[in-house]
């Protein structure tokens, strides 16, 4: 039994996936209305932890207690009875279902008699729900957009649906844009204050200061530190997370946009409707053009119709040279174009093949061999490269790539593109899920990459991501371009955030 | 509050935009529907709106839809089952076999039992085993052909088709009984689709598995609630068809896998329509239209073994393509 002012106490959790020790020795506590941050680099065991406390994965070895009782969940049912609920980092909802049904999947018997559902009391146990935490109602039978923002809400709505004690996030905070995490923010305030508990993952250091009580820091799988967050600072846990001094300044020094003059890509008119409408402009070589904006701006319809992802009602995108029309993706990659789009699994990643069928899947053309074999050794080599320069935490390039941490899924997804020789990088969120260390690595390729010539369009969720690279920035508000911003004195988060808004 | 979710959850709200745009598509297939039957009208000499053309068309629509239902569920679930064709076939022996020697009841158990149970046996492969649906499919599917030669040849009757089931017996092939039968099953399938916690597990592990466990959803139970729902409407479709058909061809060289090809187109376009009418409704309003085709090539003197094949396989490629069109990865 342990002390009950607890509301969760971990002591000596094991958890090995084969020969990867995932958690090692962890211990942990939680109390009563306390926000707690848990931070480490990707493939720590962050995700490890809390899907152990959610009851997805059982544990090796150590005990769990809630509320001083023991607790061993047999599935994240159990622990939704036990008061835990998880907002997974990636899971996503069943988009043919509606709304209601995915926030009680699993747990329908309790509007079920005799095997059928009450859909009218479903459905407003579910509105009550939304209106107790200030979400918003919504009509008969509507169904989920697909969209991986309006996705993560609901999946936050189905985990305050389970009315939990403890609130577990796994990087939600990266999948919202601007608006949408303060939105977040209240209800995390709002459950401190009734008393409830969140632990909550998060790669931006900042972000998790401001927010946390207290932050547990992960390194390979132990806990190397616990800190009370008044009594830290950034520096601190980015040192205790990799073992060694990282630079805070990841990103441009300079005050004044920089790139060349000549136009490498130029997009006209593009509209797509409901997602972009009327939008141009001209990418220039060397430039790093940032696109910004909040919930249903628009900004993540915009990388995908640069590379020819989406058909364009109207408006054209070419390459300024030769005026060679992006209309797909192959004409794109053909022609020296990159894409990382945000959602890396269902939109980048083959997530059943290995990481080298991944790693090397964009440059099969520089590792074909005679009579065009794929010349084995090159394979090797390419993703050894890859995964040695982006520090990927893997058992080796032959690993499927869905046994990778989010982080590490997406230092492929990004990794695999350094090895072509690239005229126009476009990139959607390109940290999203990775650590600090990797982020300055990112940003530092993003330079190295401009240095070069190389255009790059960087979209982003995170203010001080697009503000801290680009050159320009498009703020787009409903689909459309409001205000295009030089880097320079106005180049401030809150000169952003007022056209944003 | 968070105006995205609202704009997201409204966006397919049926909103009195949407309702016009499906009411105009409900008109619109109605008026097309009508210009069609006339023209085949005209096609076929008037012979094709004479109510005894109608009756047939409405007595043979029934048990394709039975299957067409079926596939709906599996399709829901995201399975494949290549084996109901030669379900049916050993089904509909069975009610041969059963109901000759025993009357009404032992035909209407016997195709239905053996319907369910072999489905059944099929779901029970594809839940404990971790064996692709569509090989399991096709292998089972070899197996009961080869239990229905294998009856079919120690009866040493000659060829391999089974005597026709006596005619007092067949009475569920004929208006108004189909009619009613169809309507039953309507209704059962309707409730069990929209409005049951089951209906709602199925298409939750076929819409994203990995979601749907971990929420809590048993795969392996929900794929043996799909084993026992098909097993019931592929063996109600044993029995109605063997009424309908009157005797059995029993089926070698997994030819039985012709007899899912009309339930597929059906369940295909019920699939397109579904974005405007629920898919159980959809299905037997397909079923009528497919077979309102066919019926007309038929009075058309159109060869059924070949040509209507063809057109056939022509709705199922057309089908398919309307029905994967703005599905990633598929058609773009």
């Amino acid at each position: 039994m342990t002390e009950t002012k607890n509301l969760l106490e971990i002591r000596g959790l094991y958890k090995s996936f084969g020969s990867t020790k995932a958690n090692i020795n962890v211990d942990f506590t939680l109390r009563p209305g306390e926000i707690k941050g848990l931070i480490g680099e990707n493939g720590s065991g962050k995700s490890t932890l809390l899907s152990q406390i959610a009851g997805i994965y059982g544990h090796d070895a150590g005990e769990m207690f809630v509320k001083g009782e023991p607790y061993d969940p047999a599935s994240p049912l159990d622990a939704n009875r036990a008061g835990i609920a998880m907002v997974m980092q990636e899971l996503g909802v069943i988009e043919k279902l509606p709304i209601a049904i995915n926030m009680y999947l699993g747990r329908l018997d309790r509007f079920t008699t005799a095997g059928v559902i009450d859909r009218k009391l479903l459905r407003k146990e579910a509105n009550a729900v939304l209106e107790k935490w200030d979400l918003p109602l919504f009509g008969k039978n509507a169904m989920p957009s697909g969209a991986i923002e309006h996705n993560k809400i609901i999946e936050l709505a189905r985990a305050l649906s389970v009315e939990p004690d403890i609130l577990l996030l796994d990087e939600i905070t990266q999948s919202l844009s601007h608006n949408n995490r303060d939105k977040l923010y209240n209800i995390m305030n709002k459950f401190k204050a009734l008393g409830k508990s969140v632990i909550v993952i998060t790669h931006d250091i900042d972000e998790m200061i401001a927010i946390a009580d207290s932050i547990t820091v992960l390194r390979d799988g132990e806990v190397v530190g616990d800190v009370v967050t008044a009594e830290t600072t950034a520096e601190k846990i980015r040192y205790m997370m990799v073992g060694r001094e990282i630079s805070g300044d990841y990103y441009r020094a300079d005050t004044a946009p920089d790139f060349r003059d000549e136009v490498v890509l130029k997009a006209e008119g593009m509209t797509l409707p409901g997602e972009i409408e009327d939008l141009s402009f001209e990418l220039h070589k060397g430039e790093i053009l940032g696109f910004c904006g909040l919930s249903d701006s628009g900004i993540h319809s915009v990388g995908k119709a640069i590379y020819g992802l989406s058909k364009l009602k109207a408006g054209t995108v070419h390459l300024a040279a030769d005026g060679t029309r992006i209309r797909n993706g192959a004409t794109a990659l053909k022609r020296k174009m990159a894409y990382v789009p945000k959602d890396r699994d269902n939109e980048a990643l083959m997530l059943h093949a290995r990481i080298v069928d991944n790693a090397t899947l964009p440059s099969l053309s520089i590792v074909k061999s005679f009579l065009d074999f794929l010349s084995p050794r090159k394979l090797k080599k390419l993703s050894n490269e890859m995964i040695d320069k982006l520090t990927v935490k893997t058992t080796g390039y032959a690993q499927n790539i869905d046994a990778l941490s989010g982080g590490n899924k997406q230092k492929v997804n990004l990794g695999r593109w350094l090895a072509k020789d690239l005229d126009v990088l476009i990139l959607d969120c390109p940290t999203r899920g990775v650590d600090v260390g990797v982020k300055a690595y990112i940003y530092q390729l993003m330079k190295d990459a401009k240095a070069q010539g190389i255009a790059m369009v960087l979209i982003s969720d995170e203010l001080t991501e697009v503000i801290g690279m680009a050159d320009r920035l498009i703020v787009m508000k409903d689909g459309r371009p409001v205000r295009n911003i030089e880097r320079g004195d106005s180049f401030t988060e809150h000169s952003v955030i007022e056209v944003m808004i | 509050m968070l105006s995205a979710l609202s704009e997201a959850t409204n966006e397919k709200q049926p909103t009195l935009n949407e309702k016009t745009r499906t009411l105009i598509f409900g008109i619109g297939v109605i008026i097309v529907t009508v210009l069609i039957f006339f023209l085949f009208n005209i096609l076929t000499h008037g012979v094709f709106l004479e109510w005894s053309n109608i009756k047939i068309l409405l007595s043979q629509m029934v048990w394709p839809s039975f299957m067409a239902w079926g596939m709906t569920f599996l399709f829901a679930c995201g399975y494949t089952d290549l084996s109901w064709g030669a379900v049916v076939v050993l089904g509909s022996f069975a009610t041969g076999v059963f109901g000759n020697a025993y009357g009404l009841a032992a035909a209407i158990i016997a195709g239905v039992v053996v319907g369910s149970v072999l489905v059944f046996i099929n779901f029970c492969v594809f839940a404990f085993t971790k064996i692709p649906s569509w090989i399991a499919g096709i292998s089972l599917a070899m197996v009961y052909e080869a239990i229905s030669v294998l009856l079919k040849t120690n009866e040493k009757t000659g060829p391999l088709v089974e005597k026709a089931l006596a005619k007092d017996l067949q009475f569920l092939a004929r208006l108004p009984y189909s009619l009613i039968i169809l309507a039953v099953g309507f209704v059962i399938i309707y409730f069990i689709y929209n409005k049951t916690s089951i209906g709602f597990n199925i298409r939750s592990i076929g819409g994203n598995p990995k979601v749907a466990t971990a929420l809590g959803v048993n795969l392996k139970r929900t794929l043996l609630w799909v084993g026992l729902i098909t097993g019931l409407l592929i063996g109600v479709t044993s029995y109605i068809q063997e009424s309908y058909s009157g005797y059995t061809t029993v089926k070698t060289g997994l030819t039985s896998i012709f007899l899912i090809f009309q339930p597929l187109a059906i369940a295909l376009l019920a699939d397109i329509m579904q974005k405007r009418i629920n898919v159980v409704i959809a299905v037997p309003i397909c079923s009528f239209l497919l077979y309102a085709v066919f019926n007309c090539l038929t009075l058309m003197h159109v060869e059924s073994g070949t040509l209507q094949e063809a057109m056939l396989a022509l709705f199922l490629i057309v089908f398919g393509i309307v029905g994967q069109r703005k599905v990633k990865g598929v058609v773009k």
